[in-house]
């Protein structure tokens, strides 16, 4: 169908041309497309529809059960959906998948590789007694519009709840209302626009505004594919474009006319975000910001779909894209174009032709070589007939043999992206994607989209081509082998054990042949499980190398241990936790015990200590359960002297030391521990004894064995404080520096003094100084007085502590010490200090 | 590869003009060489950030953000709290049980995955629903740090909450804290791991480091001791090899030439000794947490009278408490500082003083116009370095007294002569003597550890009377305590039934060091006045290992004059020499015990060239697993010091010092119990 010239399908709205290509001639058998709810999916992908029962039945063929058909977008049969609930209010295409919402607040997820199989989510029971209204979706979620005239949120497709918007307060459904997706909209989340009687409100989940708008209502808002621009139409049949924010008015054309006086239209669309499109009946009119327009009539009805850069056209006979011919084939081909790319296309022409204007066209535009290139390129992969796009790359290699540096990275690129693009729009594939869509939606989502049409071969192939990683396409390979080889044969007998042998070795070969590392094993072995083949899902589960993806197979699988063992290799603690809490929750606390006695399988000891840190914060019951079967007793013991601390009631703290010291007691390597708690216990019952004889003056429960000696010390109950001092063998050394802190604290200088006579201090007399000096205030006076009971050596420094100079020098002098005199009085301060020293010397020296 | 061999200018298609002639002959010179500094790991910060600030956006509205107490120091490393308000954040409150009080849309809980914070958020949505706000339905999410996990999910399953809340993850890793040190900030790190055997910070160290390696490329090779080592070198390898579409395209990094990983319990000793450098004297007696410090508001105005004279008491009524973020960035005399010997700190800032002060003098010489322009833009500059001086000595004040205590000298000189080996059973009186004195149960409980580590265990019964007397004093809550240090082999019975290697390797590793210069050190242990660390002495037996077999300047002094000593110090720094391996060392190594670790890492490519470069300085990364001290840090900032052409990136799960490794090892202190009526 090769055409004579490239501009044979142009034609102009204004001066702007604009251009209509027909890509496929479609192959199925469909009279009307009126008579069906129809949706198609962005960037070339496919077609489902489902006959309208709201619409009066034409043709006397009995309907059937109802039923979606999908098809490609060159109108071959992909599949065939059952459908068993009300009529849909809204199907929709994301990448991989196509999702149906009835009224009833349920909708489906089909994945498109396997539509018989689905999943089912309910919308709630709200949802579901006020029922729906009308949807709007895109590619991450959807926005309801219920029975209540409220409006829910829902984003992903996994069941996620939804989250109802803003309540506007309407007493009736608006004419029309749409939304802006998160990726076009200014705030990045979801916003609604909503037409209600005359004017607009946009509403997100935190604000309604309204925009004062005095014109409505709008039967249609569309939003542009770039998200900045709005078409209204009024009920008067104008059709009034705005910026989004309705800053800006830029266009207002009454289309009554163009029309046929047919009144309002069925359907509007963007023409990529230059035009807006029209469907009335069979008639397409596309309209220019002045209203200049171009149409076309296709009976007895069409289908327009709006893509980012124009417009997919379905009718019962074919497929056809719209779009405003891009700025790149415009300087080639337009009508008397003197652009570099055009001149070059020309000279191109003359080569061939061998015409010596070939040469000639070359010079003129040498400076501009480089640019006419890049133009030949561009243009080549805005064409879709393949000759246009040959003789495009030609030119531009042509160009290219004059250059001196040239960087080829964009021709090859775009070579390789045409042999993608040529593969995929070939029509038993029929994906009319556009070169602008490829480079917008990314070419792993074109993958995706192969995938989920089971073009598995093609997709692989793309991948490798433009050199991406095959794991996602393999993994899907590796499913859709299992779920074929599975519904093969019914009965697992006729299979044979070889099958999954032969299945598995296919898989592990196929992805090591393609040098693939990055492929879950997990997923396909789930995939083999949920199919009912758990022999092949442990063969396939042994090559995953990631623990995370194996263990909740595993669990799931009932090969708990197993599961176990693999979290605590990965040394992820918390899939060991995950293990864990599953254990516990399905087995009898014996057998989830028996599982971790360490004494059987060591390699789990990991597992142990992070049940214990895990009990030890959640389950203390399971905690003491562990310890008392698993003969812990030590640990028992540290838990209830842990416990113990915890207890504000001095009876149950009691109770619990006593209950340390028999865990502790029962161990032959713990009876000193079951000692000390004992005596922990036995401090505490005599604390309390001496707070009742004392009629609760005083508090002593709590205090170490030392603060007890020390308080009772304080408060003079020297004969208590002495029976404790013996009870718990308190050596001498430590008794008096109890004793001689206490007694300087309280202040009683008499008693210290008398403290220090009783007996030859076992700790020396230093002591007396150092700590009378370090209380706060220091107390000199008192230090120095216990000073001549210090050995002399040591008297003269202490002295100065003391900052008793005179004394100091005196005691150098008794020992006749020249040498600490020298020293004392370079370092006495001047004034007294310095006198009292150079005194004694003076005395010395006579 | 270019050959620079051939005097004339080779072919060039690139016909570049010659260089500019420089207009100031001495421009080259005075710009810092950019190789000289290591890795910029500023980066991690921002990633950090934008962590963050993207989080928050995800979450539409007006949000009142729930913090986790623990998270807020981290948190202000990496962000300021002006910026949570930039991100919609109305309120902030802390995490803790009791109803919320929320009229936002949103509320959002920032914390780690810790059990008792997911039954306290379950227990506040519960109390929340319960009693529905006027504005609508309120959105709930948690944002868990630095990962979320299964169990807390379950945690909310089990509540019944799952459902209504939306659970996703904020990774804050490593977290700089300064130009060559990288902190985790995860607290307790060292008991869940070697005494509950708790892997999880092993597991999330491992991913901090595969996001370092993402910034900067695989580890060339990794090194390790410790079988926390070879955990955390497993699981990079592991990572790396089954995680292809994460870490498959990670090149060899061509700035850093190695981890080395160091577990904490190959050398429990360290962290036992009292710091002597400046900034760990700071953490013992002041405590540095995230990098601040608590200290009397007066050091920190400026505007206030200068602190009282060092005669006044340290009692004085009533001050102020103020947070201080300790930092080299904006204080540059603190960088001078911190990892000084406390010795030496005196007589620095009093230079420093006597400095400031001629150049403030500075005024008086001032002639012309343009002098005094040039002294006010200095004006500035000196401000702040006076309100450092004045912080510094503020701090140092506070330390002095401390340092003259006698009780404070009796521990220092019982731990060298322990770890010098030097008459153990001696050093147990005077334990004995410190516990009559009750010092702090910490320092007695740390010489304790440094006594049983140092002389192969105790003998039973006088560790059964030390163990007694300990109770007796300090109280019978720290039973359990007792327990665990047996359970970590660091407070055993003689002879032990475990291996103590470290008398083993004093020799062989140079750990004691006799002749130390605090003030010009020559060798790692001045940070210890004579200890030189055994951690960072494995680091050197990789890195410098000439350092370890001798003492340079020691025998240079002997056989040379001064002015031959004074050009060696300046020489005193050596050449890199390429990671070498373990090999010299296999002995000590095999004493130590634990797992060695040497591997290394091939990335599917190497980004940027392999050519060895004279002028080059490449980075070594030292991880600490189980936290680290500022000794240690500072020992290693000296090796980078004295280093041409290697730096070392200190990583670490976070600092510590002996007392908050001995509270994390015991339990809580007991309540006070009710009065009885």
């Amino acid at each position: 169908m090769s055409l004579a010239t490239p501009t044979a399908t142009w034609d102009t709205i204004q001066d702007v041309f604009y251009r209509k290509e027909e890509i496929y001639t479609m192959s199925w058998r469909i009279p009307d497309l009126s008579e069906y709810i129809i949706a198609v999916g962005k960037n070339g992908g496919p077609i489902a529809m489902i006959r309208d029962d709201r619409r009066p039945l034409i043709s006397s063929r009995h309907p059937g059960k109802p039923k979606i058909n999908v098809y490609t977008s060159s109108g071959i049969a992909l599949s065939t959906i059952p459908w068993d609930l009300s009529t849909p209010i809204l199907m929709h295409f994301t990448i991989s998948s196509l999702i149906v919402l009835s009224d009833e607040g349920v909708y489906r997820v089909y994945d498109l590789s396997n539509t018989s199989d689905y999943k089912q989510y309910s919308l709630g029971e709200d949802v579901k007694e006020s029922g729906i209204i009308d949807a709007v979706a895109y590619e991450d979620g959807m926005v309801i519009l219920t029975g209540s005239l409220g409006w829910i949120e829902l984003r992903g497709w996994s069941g996620g709840r939804g989250i109802p918007l803003l309540n506007v307060g309407l007493t009736e459904p608006p004419t029309s209302w749409t939304i802006l997706s998160p990726d076009i909209s200014p705030t990045g989340h979801v916003q609604l626009l909503i037409s209600t009687s005359s004017t607009i409100l946009t509403l997100d989940a935190l604000e309604k505004i309204d925009q004062r708008i005095s014109r409505g209502p709008f039967s249609h808002i569309r939003v542009s594919p770039n998200g900045r621009f709005l078409a209204l139409i009024t009920a008067t049949g104008n059709l009034w474009v705005v910026s989004s924010d309705f800053s800006r008015n830029l266009s207002e054309v009454d289309i009554g006319e163009l029309s046929d006086g047919a009144g309002l239209p069925d359907k509007v669309e963007w023409c990529g975000d230059n035009a807006i499109t029209l469907v009335c009946g069979g008639r397409v009119v596309v309209v220019g910001p002045r209203g200049e327009s171009l149409s076309w009539d296709y009976p007895p009805s069409a289908y327009i779909v709006g893509e980012i850069d124009g417009l997919r056209i379905i009718s019962s006979a074919s497929c056809e894209f719209v779009q405003k011919v891009p700025d790149c084939t415009l300087a080639v081909f337009s009508p008397g174009s003197s652009h570099p790319a055009a001149i070059l296309y020309d000279a191109l022409d003359h080569f061939e032709r061998k015409s010596p204007k070939a040469d000639e066209s070359i010079r003129s535009i040498r400076p501009d070589l480089a640019n006419a290139v890049d133009t030949c390129v561009e243009a080549a992969g805005r064409e879709i007939e393949v000759n246009w796009q040959r003789r495009l790359l030609k030119a531009a290699q042509f160009g290219r043999a004059f250059m001196d540096l040239y960087n080829p990275s964009d021709f090859v690129a775009m070579a390789q992206t045409l042999k993608v693009l040529n593969a995929v729009r070939y029509y038993e594939t029929g994906i009319p994607i556009t070169y602008e869509q490829f480079i917008a939606s990314s070419p792993s989502v074109l993958i995706l989209h192969l995938v989920s049409r089971n073009l598995h071969l093609l997709a692989l192939r793309i991948s490798q081509h433009l050199g991406l990683r095959p794991d996602a396409v393999l993994s899907h390979w590796a499913s859709a082998k299992i779920i074929r080889s599975s519904q093969q044969g019914v009965d697992p007998s006729d299979r044979g054990a070889g099958d999954d042998e032969g299945v598995c070795r296919a898989i592990v070969e196929k992805f090591e042949k393609e040098g693939e590392r990055g492929v879950s094993y997990a997923e396909i072995a789930r995939k083999a499980w949920e199919n009912g083949r758990a022999r092949l899902a442990t063969m396939l589960l042994d090559h995953e190398p990631r623990a995370a993806e194996q263990v909740p197979l595993l669990l799931r699988m009932k090969e708990e241990k197993i599961a176990l063992e693999k979290a605590v290799d990965s040394g992820d603690t918390d899939l060991v936790y995950q293990v864990l809490l599953h254990l516990r929750s399905s087995l009898s606390p014996g057998d989830f015990f028996h599982i971790l006695d360490d004494s059987i399988s060591p390699n789990l000891r990991p597992a142990v200590n992070l049940l214990q840190v895990y009990a030890r914060q959640a389950d203390r019951d399971l905690l003491r359960d562990f310890y008392y079967q698993d003969d812990r007793r030590t640990e028992s013991g540290c838990l209830e002297m842990e416990e113990a601390g915890q207890m504000d009631h001095t009876e149950d703290r009691l109770e619990h030391l006593k209950m340390a010291a028999k865990y502790f007691g029962e161990s032959k390597e713990r009876l000193f521990e079951s000692k000390m708690a004992e005596d922990a216990h036995r401090l505490l019952t005599l604390q309390q004894t001496y707070e009742r004889e004392l009629d609760n003056k005083f508090v002593f429960s709590g205090l170490s064995v030392n603060a007890f000696i020390h308080r009772l010390l304080m408060e003079g109950f020297s004969k208590r404080a002495e029976r404790v001092r013996t009870d718990w063998k308190v050596p001498d050394k430590r008794f008096w520096w109890i004793k001689l802190k206490a007694l300087a604290e309280s202040k009683n200088w008499e008693g210290l003094e008398n403290f220090a006579k009783s007996k030859k201090s076992p700790i020396g007399y230093e002591p007396f100084v150092n700590h009378l000096l370090s209380l706060t205030p220091p107390q000199p006076a008192q230090a120095a007085s216990y000073v001549p009971r210090c050995d002399p050596k040591s008297r003269a420094d202490l002295y100065v502590a003391c900052g008793d100079w005179g004394k100091a020098a005196e005691s150098a002098k008794d020992r006749n010490d020249k040498s600490k005199l020298d020293e004392l009085r370079r370092r006495a301060p001047n004034g007294i200090a310095q006198r009292e020293v150079d005194e004694v010397i003076r005395r010395v020296g006579k | 590869m270019a050959s620079s061999s051939s005097p004339l200018p080779g072919p060039s298609r690139l016909n570049q003009p010659p260089p500019a002639p420089s207009t100031s002959g001495d421009s080259e010179s005075t710009v810092p060489r950019p190789e000289e500094k290591g890795l910029d790991v500023g980066i991690l910060k921002e990633l950090a950030r934008s962590a963050l600030v993207e989080s928050l956006n995800d979450i539409q509205g007006a949000k009142t953000l729930i913090l986790d107490p623990a998270l807020a120091g981290p948190l202000g490393l990496v962000t300021e709290v002006a910026l949570l308000k930039h991100q919609a954040v109305d309120k902030m409150f802390w995490l803790e049980p009791g109803p919320l009080n929320v009229n936002t849309r949103n509320v959002v809980w920032l914390c780690r995955p810790k059990l008792e914070f997911m039954r306290t958020i379950a227990e506040q949505i519960q109390a929340q629903q319960s009693n529905p706000s006027s504005a609508g339905p309120l959105m709930y999410t948690i944002l868990l740090v630095p990962r979320a996990t299964e169990l807390c999910r379950r945690i909310l399953e089990d509540h019944g909450v799952a459902g209504d809340v939306t659970i996703s993850e904020f990774k804050l890793e490593l977290i700089p804290m300064e130009d060559d040190l990288l902190s985790l900030e995860m607290e307790d790190v060292a008991r869940d791991v070697f005494l509950n055997g708790d892997d999880t910070p092993i597991y999330y160290s491992s991913l901090a480091l595969m996001t370092f390696q993402r910034a900067f490329g695989l580890f060339p090779r990794i090194l390790g001791k410790g079988d926390g080592a070879k955990k955390i070198a497993d699981l990079l390898q592991r990572h790396h090899t089954t995680n292809p579409s994460l870490y498959g395209d990670i090149g060899t990094s061509s700035q850093v030439d190695g981890l080395i990983i160091i577990d904490r319990s190959i050398d429990w000793v360290t962290p036992m000794c009292t710091q002597l450098t400046y900034e760990g004297m700071l953490d013992e007696f002041v405590g540095i947490r995230n990098a601040h410090i608590e200290v009397d508001a007066t050091l920190l105005d400026s505007n206030t009278a200068p602190a009282p004279s060092p005669s006044a008491l340290p009692s004085t009524p009533i001050t102020k408490k103020r947070k201080h973020h300790l930092t080299s960035q904006k204080d540059t005399l603190y960088s001078e500082l911190r990892d000084l010997n406390f010795a030496v700190v005196g007589s620095r800032l009093s230079k420093v003083a006597r400095r400031l002060e001629g150049d403030y003098g500075g005024v008086k010489n001032l002639k012309s116009v343009s002098q005094m322009k040039e002294f006010v833009g200095k004006l500035g500059g000196l401000q702040n370095e006076q309100q450092s001086l004045r912080l510094h000595t503020g701090l140092t004040e506070l330390l002095m007294p401390i340092t003259r205590l006698e009780t404070f000298g009796r521990t220092l000189e019982a731990q060298q002569n322990l770890v010098a080996g030097y008459d153990p059973s001696s050093q147990l009186n005077t334990i004995e003597d410190l516990m009559n004195q009750e010092v702090d149960w910490r320092t007695v409980l740390r010489t304790a550890v440094i006594m049983s580590l140092t002389a192969g265990g105790i003998k039973p019964k006088s560790l059964e009377i030390f163990k007694r007397d300990f109770l007796q004093i300090y109280g019978y809550h720290h039973l359990p305590l007792l327990i665990a240090l047996q359970e970590l082999n660091l407070l055993v019975k003689s002879p032990p039934s475990v291996n103590l290697p470290f008398s083993n390797v004093r020799k062989p590793l140079r750990l004691v060091v006799d002749d130390i210069d605090d003030s010009n050190p020559n060798d790692i242990s001045y940070v210890y006045s004579g200890y030189a660390p055994l951690s960072i002495r494995l680091v050197q037996c990789l890195t410098m290992r000439n350092s370890i077999l001798s003492n340079p300047s020691v025998s240079l002094s002997l056989s040379q004059n001064q002015s031959q000593i004074e050009e060696t110090g300046r020489k005193g720094i050596q050449r890199a020499l390429p990671l070498s391996g373990w090999k010299g060392f296999e002995d000590s190594l095999s004493v130590l015990g634990g797992a060695t670790v040497d591997v290394r890492q091939h990335g599917e490519k190497r980004d940027g060239s392999i050519i060895p470069d004279e002028n080059k300085t490449t980075t070594t990364v030292v991880f600490f697993l189980g936290g680290c001290t500022f000794t240690e840090i500072a020992a290693l900032r000296w090796m980078s010091r004295k280093t041409k052409g290697r730096r070392f990136l200190i990583a670490t799960t976070g600092i510590i010092n002996g007392n908050t490794l001995m509270e994390s090892f015991g339990d809580n202190p007991p309540v006070q119990l009710k009065q009885q009526t």
